[in-house]
Protein backbone atom coordinates (compact mmCIF):
# COMPACT_ATOMS: atom_id res chain seq x y z
CA UNK A 1 0.00 0.00 0.00
CA UNK A 2 2.80 2.39 1.00
CA UNK A 3 4.79 1.34 -2.06
CA UNK A 4 1.78 1.87 -4.31
CA UNK A 5 1.21 5.28 -2.82
CA UNK A 6 4.82 6.37 -3.34
CA UNK A 7 4.76 5.09 -6.93
CA UNK A 8 1.59 7.11 -7.51
CA UNK A 9 3.25 10.13 -5.94
CA UNK A 10 6.22 9.83 -8.29
CA UNK A 11 3.91 9.49 -11.30
CA UNK A 12 1.90 12.50 -10.16
CA UNK A 13 5.11 14.49 -9.66
CA UNK A 14 6.29 13.52 -13.12
CA UNK A 15 2.99 14.61 -14.63
CA UNK A 16 3.13 17.90 -12.77
CA UNK A 17 6.68 18.67 -13.87
CA UNK A 18 6.40 17.55 -17.49
CA UNK A 19 4.40 20.51 -18.82
CA UNK A 20 6.37 22.90 -16.61
CA UNK A 21 4.36 25.96 -15.56
CA UNK A 22 1.67 24.99 -18.02
CA UNK A 23 3.60 25.69 -21.20
CA UNK A 24 3.68 23.39 -24.19
CA UNK A 25 7.19 22.61 -25.34
CA UNK A 26 6.78 23.34 -29.02
CA UNK A 27 4.80 26.55 -29.27
CA UNK A 28 5.53 28.12 -25.90
CA UNK A 29 1.83 28.86 -25.61
CA UNK A 30 0.31 28.65 -22.14
CA UNK A 31 -2.65 26.40 -21.39
CA UNK A 32 -4.78 29.48 -20.73
CA UNK A 33 -3.60 31.03 -24.00
CA UNK A 34 -4.59 27.88 -25.85
CA UNK A 35 -8.10 27.94 -24.38
CA UNK A 36 -8.38 31.68 -25.05
CA UNK A 37 -7.44 31.13 -28.71
CA UNK A 38 -9.80 28.19 -29.08
CA UNK A 39 -12.60 30.15 -27.42
CA UNK A 40 -12.13 33.04 -29.84
CA UNK A 41 -12.22 30.63 -32.77
CA UNK A 42 -15.42 29.06 -31.44
CA UNK A 43 -17.07 32.44 -30.93
CA UNK A 44 -16.13 33.66 -34.40
CA UNK A 45 -17.56 30.49 -35.96
CA UNK A 46 -20.78 30.53 -33.94
CA UNK A 47 -21.44 34.24 -34.46
CA UNK A 48 -20.06 34.31 -38.00
CA UNK A 49 -21.92 34.30 -41.29
CA UNK A 50 -22.20 31.16 -43.36
CA UNK A 51 -24.62 28.29 -43.43
CA UNK A 52 -25.15 25.84 -40.60
CA UNK A 53 -23.33 23.17 -42.60
CA UNK A 54 -20.30 25.44 -43.05
CA UNK A 55 -20.30 26.26 -39.35
CA UNK A 56 -20.52 22.59 -38.43
CA UNK A 57 -17.59 21.78 -40.71
CA UNK A 58 -15.49 24.54 -39.14
CA UNK A 59 -16.45 23.33 -35.67
CA UNK A 60 -15.43 19.78 -36.52
CA UNK A 61 -12.02 20.99 -37.71
CA UNK A 62 -11.47 22.67 -34.33
CA UNK A 63 -12.52 19.53 -32.47
CA UNK A 64 -10.14 17.39 -34.52
CA UNK A 65 -7.19 19.71 -33.99
CA UNK A 66 -7.77 20.77 -30.36
CA UNK A 67 -9.48 17.82 -28.68
CA UNK A 68 -7.84 14.49 -27.85
CA UNK A 69 -10.83 12.60 -29.24
CA UNK A 70 -9.23 9.14 -29.34
CA UNK A 71 -7.84 9.54 -25.81
CA UNK A 72 -11.27 10.52 -24.51
CA UNK A 73 -12.86 7.63 -26.42
CA UNK A 74 -10.46 5.18 -24.77
CA UNK A 75 -11.13 6.67 -21.34
CA UNK A 76 -14.88 6.36 -21.82
CA UNK A 77 -14.70 2.67 -22.64
CA UNK A 78 -12.87 2.20 -19.33
CA UNK A 79 -12.21 -1.39 -18.32
CA UNK A 80 -13.85 -2.67 -21.50
CA UNK A 81 -11.16 -1.16 -23.74
CA UNK A 82 -8.86 -4.11 -23.07
CA UNK A 83 -11.69 -6.59 -23.57
CA UNK A 84 -12.53 -5.20 -27.01
CA UNK A 85 -10.91 -6.70 -30.09
CA UNK A 86 -8.68 -4.38 -32.19
CA UNK A 87 -11.45 -4.23 -34.80
CA UNK A 88 -14.01 -3.30 -32.15
CA UNK A 89 -11.66 -0.66 -30.75
CA UNK A 90 -11.37 0.92 -34.16
CA UNK A 91 -15.12 0.80 -34.85
CA UNK A 92 -15.81 2.23 -31.44
CA UNK A 93 -13.36 5.11 -31.87
CA UNK A 94 -14.85 6.07 -35.23
CA UNK A 95 -18.41 5.95 -33.86
CA UNK A 96 -17.41 7.82 -30.71
CA UNK A 97 -16.06 10.70 -32.80
CA UNK A 98 -19.26 10.83 -34.85
CA UNK A 99 -21.49 10.86 -31.76
CA UNK A 100 -19.35 13.60 -30.22
CA UNK A 101 -19.64 15.71 -33.37
CA UNK A 102 -23.42 15.23 -33.49
CA UNK A 103 -23.78 16.37 -29.89
CA UNK A 104 -21.57 19.43 -30.49
CA UNK A 105 -23.34 20.34 -33.74
CA UNK A 106 -26.69 20.09 -31.95
CA UNK A 107 -25.64 22.78 -29.49
CA UNK A 108 -24.62 25.26 -32.18
CA UNK A 109 -27.88 27.21 -31.97
CA UNK A 110 -27.83 27.43 -28.17
CA UNK A 111 -24.66 29.45 -28.07
CA UNK A 112 -25.41 32.38 -30.33
CA UNK A 113 -23.81 35.48 -28.84
CA UNK A 114 -21.69 33.47 -26.41
CA UNK A 115 -18.71 35.08 -24.63
CA UNK A 116 -15.63 33.44 -23.14
CA UNK A 117 -13.72 34.73 -20.12
CA UNK A 118 -10.58 32.81 -19.23
CA UNK A 119 -9.68 32.61 -15.55
CA UNK A 120 -7.03 30.81 -13.54
CA UNK A 121 -5.06 27.73 -14.51
CA UNK A 122 -4.53 25.07 -11.85
CA UNK A 123 -2.23 22.09 -12.41
CA UNK A 124 -3.79 18.79 -11.40
CA UNK A 125 -2.92 15.14 -11.87
CA UNK A 126 -5.20 14.83 -14.91
CA UNK A 127 -3.73 17.92 -16.61
CA UNK A 128 -3.78 21.70 -16.56
CA UNK A 129 -7.24 22.86 -15.58
CA UNK A 130 -8.21 26.18 -17.17
CA UNK A 131 -11.25 27.86 -15.62
CA UNK A 132 -13.57 29.84 -17.90
CA UNK A 133 -16.87 31.64 -17.51
CA UNK A 134 -19.24 31.31 -20.42
CA UNK A 135 -21.99 33.85 -20.84
CA UNK A 136 -24.75 33.61 -23.39
CA UNK A 137 -27.61 36.09 -23.71
CA UNK A 138 -30.60 35.32 -21.44
CA UNK A 139 -28.72 32.56 -19.65
CA UNK A 140 -27.03 32.56 -16.28
CA UNK A 141 -23.21 32.48 -16.64
CA UNK A 142 -21.78 28.95 -16.61
CA UNK A 143 -18.46 27.94 -15.08
CA UNK A 144 -16.63 25.55 -17.37
CA UNK A 145 -13.23 24.04 -16.61
CA UNK A 146 -11.13 22.73 -19.49
CA UNK A 147 -8.64 20.00 -18.71
CA UNK A 148 -5.79 20.24 -21.20
CA UNK A 149 -2.66 18.18 -21.64
CA UNK A 150 0.44 18.58 -23.68
CA UNK A 151 0.33 15.77 -26.21
CA UNK A 152 3.28 15.59 -28.62
CA UNK A 153 4.11 19.26 -28.16
CA UNK A 154 0.67 20.78 -28.53
CA UNK A 155 -2.22 21.33 -26.19
CA UNK A 156 -5.23 19.05 -26.42
CA UNK A 157 -8.46 19.16 -24.47
CA UNK A 158 -8.87 15.89 -22.58
CA UNK A 159 -11.94 16.72 -20.49
CA UNK A 160 -14.55 19.41 -19.91
CA UNK A 161 -15.92 19.97 -16.40
CA UNK A 162 -19.24 21.77 -16.07
CA UNK A 163 -20.60 22.59 -12.60
CA UNK A 164 -18.30 20.02 -11.05
CA UNK A 165 -19.27 17.24 -13.45
CA UNK A 166 -16.68 15.73 -15.77
CA UNK A 167 -17.93 15.07 -19.26
CA UNK A 168 -15.76 12.02 -19.86
CA UNK A 169 -16.45 10.52 -16.44
CA UNK A 170 -20.21 10.86 -16.97
CA UNK A 171 -19.88 9.31 -20.41
CA UNK A 172 -17.79 6.45 -19.04
CA UNK A 173 -20.37 5.74 -16.33
CA UNK A 174 -23.09 5.73 -18.99
CA UNK A 175 -21.23 3.29 -21.25
CA UNK A 176 -20.06 1.14 -18.35
CA UNK A 177 -23.60 0.68 -17.06
CA UNK A 178 -24.95 0.04 -20.56
CA UNK A 179 -22.36 -2.66 -21.29
CA UNK A 180 -22.86 -4.24 -17.87
CA UNK A 181 -26.60 -4.35 -18.52
CA UNK A 182 -26.05 -6.03 -21.89
CA UNK A 183 -24.10 -9.09 -20.80
CA UNK A 184 -20.72 -7.30 -20.74
CA UNK A 185 -20.87 -7.04 -24.51
CA UNK A 186 -18.80 -4.30 -26.14
CA UNK A 187 -20.54 -5.14 -29.40
CA UNK A 188 -23.86 -4.08 -27.83
CA UNK A 189 -22.38 -0.64 -27.18
CA UNK A 190 -21.01 -0.40 -30.72
CA UNK A 191 -24.44 -1.32 -32.12
CA UNK A 192 -26.14 1.26 -29.90
CA UNK A 193 -23.69 3.98 -30.99
CA UNK A 194 -24.27 3.04 -34.61
CA UNK A 195 -28.03 3.45 -34.07
CA UNK A 196 -27.42 6.87 -32.49
CA UNK A 197 -25.40 7.95 -35.51
CA UNK A 198 -27.91 6.67 -38.04
CA UNK A 199 -30.80 8.35 -36.21
CA UNK A 200 -29.03 11.68 -36.50
CA UNK A 201 -27.71 11.26 -40.01
CA UNK B 1 -52.18 18.37 -3.36
CA UNK B 2 -52.92 16.18 -0.34
CA UNK B 3 -51.87 13.13 -2.32
CA UNK B 4 -48.57 14.81 -3.14
CA UNK B 5 -48.13 15.57 0.54
CA UNK B 6 -48.85 11.94 1.46
CA UNK B 7 -46.23 10.94 -1.11
CA UNK B 8 -43.69 13.29 0.40
CA UNK B 9 -44.35 11.92 3.88
CA UNK B 10 -43.97 8.36 2.62
CA UNK B 11 -40.67 9.28 1.01
CA UNK B 12 -39.59 10.90 4.24
CA UNK B 13 -40.25 7.70 6.16
CA UNK B 14 -38.40 5.69 3.53
CA UNK B 15 -35.48 8.08 3.68
CA UNK B 16 -35.40 7.96 7.47
CA UNK B 17 -35.35 4.19 7.43
CA UNK B 18 -32.51 4.42 4.97
CA UNK B 19 -30.50 6.94 6.93
CA UNK B 20 -30.49 4.69 9.98
CA UNK B 21 -29.20 1.83 7.89
CA UNK B 22 -26.86 4.04 5.89
CA UNK B 23 -25.19 5.80 8.81
CA UNK B 24 -23.92 2.61 10.33
CA UNK B 25 -21.90 1.61 7.29
CA UNK B 26 -20.94 5.12 6.23
CA UNK B 27 -17.44 6.51 6.22
CA UNK B 28 -16.54 10.16 5.66
CA UNK B 29 -15.23 11.34 2.34
CA UNK B 30 -16.43 8.36 0.38
CA UNK B 31 -18.43 10.51 -2.09
CA UNK B 32 -15.36 11.28 -4.12
CA UNK B 33 -14.30 7.68 -4.48
CA UNK B 34 -17.73 6.55 -5.55
CA UNK B 35 -17.97 9.15 -8.28
CA UNK B 36 -15.42 7.08 -10.15
CA UNK B 37 -17.10 3.77 -10.74
CA UNK B 38 -20.61 3.40 -12.06
CA UNK B 39 -22.74 0.88 -10.26
CA UNK B 40 -20.66 0.95 -7.10
CA UNK B 41 -22.40 2.20 -3.99
CA UNK B 42 -25.79 1.49 -5.52
CA UNK B 43 -26.92 -1.69 -3.73
CA UNK B 44 -30.57 -0.62 -4.14
CA UNK B 45 -30.23 -0.38 -7.92
CA UNK B 46 -33.27 -2.57 -8.75
CA UNK B 47 -35.50 -0.49 -6.44
CA UNK B 48 -33.93 2.75 -7.69
CA UNK B 49 -34.45 1.83 -11.33
CA UNK B 50 -38.13 1.11 -10.65
CA UNK B 51 -38.50 4.46 -8.89
CA UNK B 52 -36.67 6.09 -11.80
CA UNK B 53 -39.25 4.65 -14.21
CA UNK B 54 -42.13 5.74 -11.96
CA UNK B 55 -40.66 9.21 -11.79
CA UNK B 56 -40.17 9.43 -15.55
CA UNK B 57 -43.83 8.57 -16.13
CA UNK B 58 -45.00 10.88 -13.37
CA UNK B 59 -42.85 13.64 -14.78
CA UNK B 60 -44.15 13.15 -18.31
CA UNK B 61 -47.76 13.78 -17.29
CA UNK B 62 -47.38 16.26 -14.43
CA UNK B 63 -44.27 18.29 -13.74
CA UNK B 64 -42.82 18.47 -17.23
CA UNK B 65 -45.94 19.78 -18.98
CA UNK B 66 -46.46 22.21 -16.09
CA UNK B 67 -42.87 23.43 -16.33
CA UNK B 68 -43.10 23.69 -20.12
CA UNK B 69 -46.31 25.71 -19.93
CA UNK B 70 -44.75 27.89 -17.24
CA UNK B 71 -41.70 28.58 -19.42
CA UNK B 72 -43.90 29.30 -22.45
CA UNK B 73 -46.44 31.57 -20.79
CA UNK B 74 -44.41 33.47 -18.21
CA UNK B 75 -41.79 35.84 -19.67
CA UNK B 76 -38.11 35.31 -18.85
CA UNK B 77 -37.59 38.29 -16.49
CA UNK B 78 -40.71 37.41 -14.48
CA UNK B 79 -39.53 33.81 -14.12
CA UNK B 80 -36.13 35.04 -12.93
CA UNK B 81 -37.89 37.27 -10.39
CA UNK B 82 -40.02 34.39 -9.12
CA UNK B 83 -36.96 32.15 -8.94
CA UNK B 84 -35.13 34.81 -6.92
CA UNK B 85 -38.05 35.24 -4.51
CA UNK B 86 -38.18 31.48 -3.90
CA UNK B 87 -34.42 31.35 -3.38
CA UNK B 88 -34.63 34.27 -0.97
CA UNK B 89 -37.34 32.55 1.08
CA UNK B 90 -34.94 29.65 1.65
CA UNK B 91 -32.19 31.84 3.15
CA UNK B 92 -33.11 31.48 6.85
CA UNK B 93 -32.58 27.73 6.48
CA UNK B 94 -29.44 28.29 4.44
CA UNK B 95 -28.08 30.67 7.09
CA UNK B 96 -28.59 28.03 9.79
CA UNK B 97 -26.76 25.47 7.66
CA UNK B 98 -23.86 27.85 6.93
CA UNK B 99 -23.44 28.26 10.66
CA UNK B 100 -23.73 24.53 11.35
CA UNK B 101 -21.08 23.97 8.71
CA UNK B 102 -18.80 26.35 10.61
CA UNK B 103 -18.45 28.78 7.73
CA UNK B 104 -18.93 32.30 9.16
CA UNK B 105 -18.15 34.10 5.90
CA UNK B 106 -20.74 32.11 4.01
CA UNK B 107 -23.24 32.71 6.82
CA UNK B 108 -22.50 36.44 6.55
CA UNK B 109 -23.03 36.35 2.78
CA UNK B 110 -26.38 34.63 3.24
CA UNK B 111 -27.49 37.07 5.95
CA UNK B 112 -26.56 40.11 3.86
CA UNK B 113 -28.24 38.58 0.80
CA UNK B 114 -31.44 37.97 2.77
CA UNK B 115 -31.56 41.44 4.31
CA UNK B 116 -30.57 43.38 1.17
CA UNK B 117 -32.61 41.38 -1.33
CA UNK B 118 -35.71 41.27 0.91
CA UNK B 119 -35.70 45.06 1.20
CA UNK B 120 -33.89 46.85 -1.64
CA UNK B 121 -34.47 43.83 -3.86
CA UNK B 122 -38.26 44.00 -3.45
CA UNK B 123 -39.05 40.83 -1.45
CA UNK B 124 -36.13 39.06 -3.09
CA UNK B 125 -37.21 39.51 -6.71
CA UNK B 126 -34.04 41.40 -7.67
CA UNK B 127 -30.65 40.00 -6.70
CA UNK B 128 -29.08 43.29 -5.59
CA UNK B 129 -26.61 41.64 -3.23
CA UNK B 130 -24.92 39.79 -6.09
CA UNK B 131 -23.77 43.14 -7.53
CA UNK B 132 -22.59 44.28 -4.10
CA UNK B 133 -20.18 41.37 -3.90
CA UNK B 134 -22.24 38.86 -1.94
CA UNK B 135 -22.57 35.89 -4.28
CA UNK B 136 -25.02 33.05 -3.78
CA UNK B 137 -23.87 29.59 -2.78
CA UNK B 138 -25.59 26.34 -1.99
CA UNK B 139 -26.10 25.09 1.51
CA UNK B 140 -28.51 22.54 2.91
CA UNK B 141 -28.63 20.08 5.78
CA UNK B 142 -27.45 17.26 3.52
CA UNK B 143 -24.28 19.27 2.84
CA UNK B 144 -23.93 20.00 6.54
CA UNK B 145 -24.19 16.30 7.37
CA UNK B 146 -21.62 15.54 4.66
CA UNK B 147 -19.18 17.97 6.29
CA UNK B 148 -19.86 16.26 9.59
CA UNK B 149 -18.71 13.01 8.02
CA UNK B 150 -21.99 11.31 7.11
CA UNK B 151 -21.58 9.18 4.01
CA UNK B 152 -23.41 9.89 0.77
CA UNK B 153 -24.16 6.28 0.06
CA UNK B 154 -26.05 4.24 -0.78
CA UNK B 155 -27.57 5.96 -3.76
CA UNK B 156 -31.32 6.44 -3.55
CA UNK B 157 -33.65 7.58 -6.30
CA UNK B 158 -37.11 8.74 -5.26
CA UNK B 159 -40.03 10.02 -7.35
CA UNK B 160 -40.38 13.84 -7.34
CA UNK B 161 -37.26 14.23 -5.16
CA UNK B 162 -35.09 12.66 -7.84
CA UNK B 163 -31.53 11.40 -7.34
CA UNK B 164 -30.12 11.45 -3.83
CA UNK B 165 -29.19 9.32 -0.89
CA UNK B 166 -30.56 8.78 2.61
CA UNK B 167 -28.34 11.54 3.98
CA UNK B 168 -29.60 14.16 1.53
CA UNK B 169 -33.24 13.05 1.76
CA UNK B 170 -33.05 13.24 5.54
CA UNK B 171 -31.37 16.64 5.17
CA UNK B 172 -34.24 17.82 3.03
CA UNK B 173 -36.79 16.83 5.65
CA UNK B 174 -34.82 18.70 8.31
CA UNK B 175 -34.61 21.75 6.03
CA UNK B 176 -38.39 21.69 5.48
CA UNK B 177 -39.13 21.09 9.16
CA UNK B 178 -36.75 23.84 10.21
CA UNK B 179 -38.08 26.48 7.82
CA UNK B 180 -39.47 29.39 9.89
CA UNK B 181 -41.83 30.32 7.05
CA UNK B 182 -43.56 27.01 7.73
CA UNK B 183 -44.58 28.28 11.16
CA UNK B 184 -45.11 32.03 10.84
CA UNK B 185 -48.72 33.20 10.54
CA UNK B 186 -51.99 31.34 10.41
CA UNK B 187 -55.30 31.29 8.57
CA UNK B 188 -56.40 30.19 5.13
CA UNK B 189 -54.30 32.82 3.34
CA UNK B 190 -51.08 31.55 4.90
CA UNK B 191 -51.93 27.92 4.16
CA UNK B 192 -52.66 28.78 0.54
CA UNK B 193 -49.42 30.75 0.32
CA UNK B 194 -47.44 27.82 1.72
CA UNK B 195 -48.88 25.32 -0.77
CA UNK B 196 -48.45 27.82 -3.59
CA UNK B 197 -44.81 28.21 -2.67
CA UNK B 198 -44.29 24.44 -2.69
CA UNK B 199 -46.03 24.04 -6.05
CA UNK B 200 -44.27 26.96 -7.73
CA UNK B 201 -40.98 25.76 -6.29
CA UNK B 202 -41.41 22.33 -7.89
CA UNK B 203 -42.30 23.87 -11.25
CA UNK B 204 -39.49 26.44 -11.05
CA UNK B 205 -36.92 23.77 -10.22
CA UNK B 206 -38.17 21.55 -13.04
CA UNK B 207 -38.16 24.46 -15.51
CA UNK B 208 -34.47 25.10 -14.74
CA UNK B 209 -33.62 21.69 -16.13
CA UNK B 210 -36.04 21.31 -19.04
CA UNK B 211 -33.40 21.39 -21.76
CA UNK B 212 -30.76 19.42 -19.88
CA UNK B 213 -33.05 16.57 -18.83
CA UNK B 214 -34.60 16.05 -22.23
CA UNK B 215 -31.14 16.07 -23.81
CA UNK B 216 -29.85 13.45 -21.39
CA UNK B 217 -32.92 11.26 -21.92
CA UNK B 218 -32.38 11.55 -25.66
CA UNK B 219 -28.62 11.01 -25.87
CA UNK B 220 -27.64 8.80 -22.94
CA UNK B 221 -27.56 5.06 -23.54
CA UNK B 222 -28.44 4.44 -19.89
CA UNK B 223 -30.11 7.65 -18.63
CA UNK B 224 -30.49 6.20 -15.13
CA UNK B 225 -26.71 5.67 -14.84
CA UNK B 226 -26.01 9.08 -16.39
CA UNK B 227 -28.23 10.90 -13.89
CA UNK B 228 -26.63 8.91 -11.09
CA UNK B 229 -23.15 9.85 -12.24
CA UNK B 230 -24.05 13.52 -12.70
CA UNK B 231 -25.72 13.73 -9.31
CA UNK B 232 -22.80 12.17 -7.46
CA UNK B 233 -20.18 14.28 -9.18
CA UNK B 234 -22.14 17.48 -8.72
CA UNK B 235 -22.80 16.73 -5.07
CA UNK B 236 -19.22 15.85 -4.24
CA UNK B 237 -18.05 19.02 -6.03
CA UNK B 238 -20.50 21.03 -3.90
CA UNK B 239 -19.24 19.37 -0.72
CA UNK B 240 -15.62 19.98 -1.69
CA UNK B 241 -16.28 23.62 -2.48
CA UNK B 242 -17.82 24.19 0.96
CA UNK B 243 -15.00 22.29 2.64
CA UNK B 244 -12.37 24.29 0.77
CA UNK B 245 -14.03 27.66 1.40
CA UNK B 246 -11.86 29.39 3.97
CA UNK B 247 -12.77 32.91 2.91
CA UNK B 248 -11.92 35.62 5.44
CA UNK B 249 -14.71 36.74 7.71
CA UNK B 250 -13.79 40.38 7.18
CA UNK B 251 -15.09 41.51 3.79
CA UNK B 252 -12.72 43.06 1.27
CA UNK B 253 -14.10 46.60 1.68
CA UNK B 254 -13.57 46.68 5.45
CA UNK B 255 -10.65 49.00 6.31
CA UNK B 256 -8.07 46.85 8.03
CA UNK B 257 -5.29 48.93 9.60
CA UNK B 258 -1.79 47.71 8.91
CA UNK B 259 -0.53 48.63 12.38
CA UNK B 260 -1.75 46.83 15.48
CA UNK B 261 -3.89 49.08 17.68
CA UNK B 262 -2.25 50.31 20.90
CA UNK B 263 -5.19 51.13 23.14
CA UNK B 264 -3.63 49.49 26.14
CA UNK B 265 -0.32 51.41 25.96
CA UNK B 266 -2.01 54.81 25.82
CA UNK B 267 -3.29 54.46 29.37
Amino acid sequence: MALRRSVLAIIALGLALAPAAGFAQGSGESAAGFIQRMGQQLVSIIDGHGSTAEKQAALERIVDSDVDVSGIARFCLGRYWRVATPAQQQQYETLFRKVLMISIDGKLGDYQGVRFTVGRTVPRAEGQVVATTITAPNKPPTEIDWVVRNIDGSWKIVDVIAEGTSLRLTQRDDYDSFIAGHGQSVQALIDALRRQVSQNA
Amino acid sequence: MSRLFAGLVLMGVLALAGVLGGCASGSPGSDQAQAGAAGEGDPWEPFNRTMYKVNTELDRYTLRPAAEAYSRVVPDPVRTGIHNILTNLAYPVQLANDMLEGKPRRAGDTLVRFVVNSTVGVLGAVDVAQHLGYPDHSSDFGLTLALWGVSGSPYLFLPVLGPGNPRDSFGRIVDIAGDPFGYIGQGTGVVVARWTRLGVNLIDQRAQYLGVFSQIRRTALDPYATFRSLYRQHRSAEIESVRADHARTVPAWFPVSAEPSDHSSSN
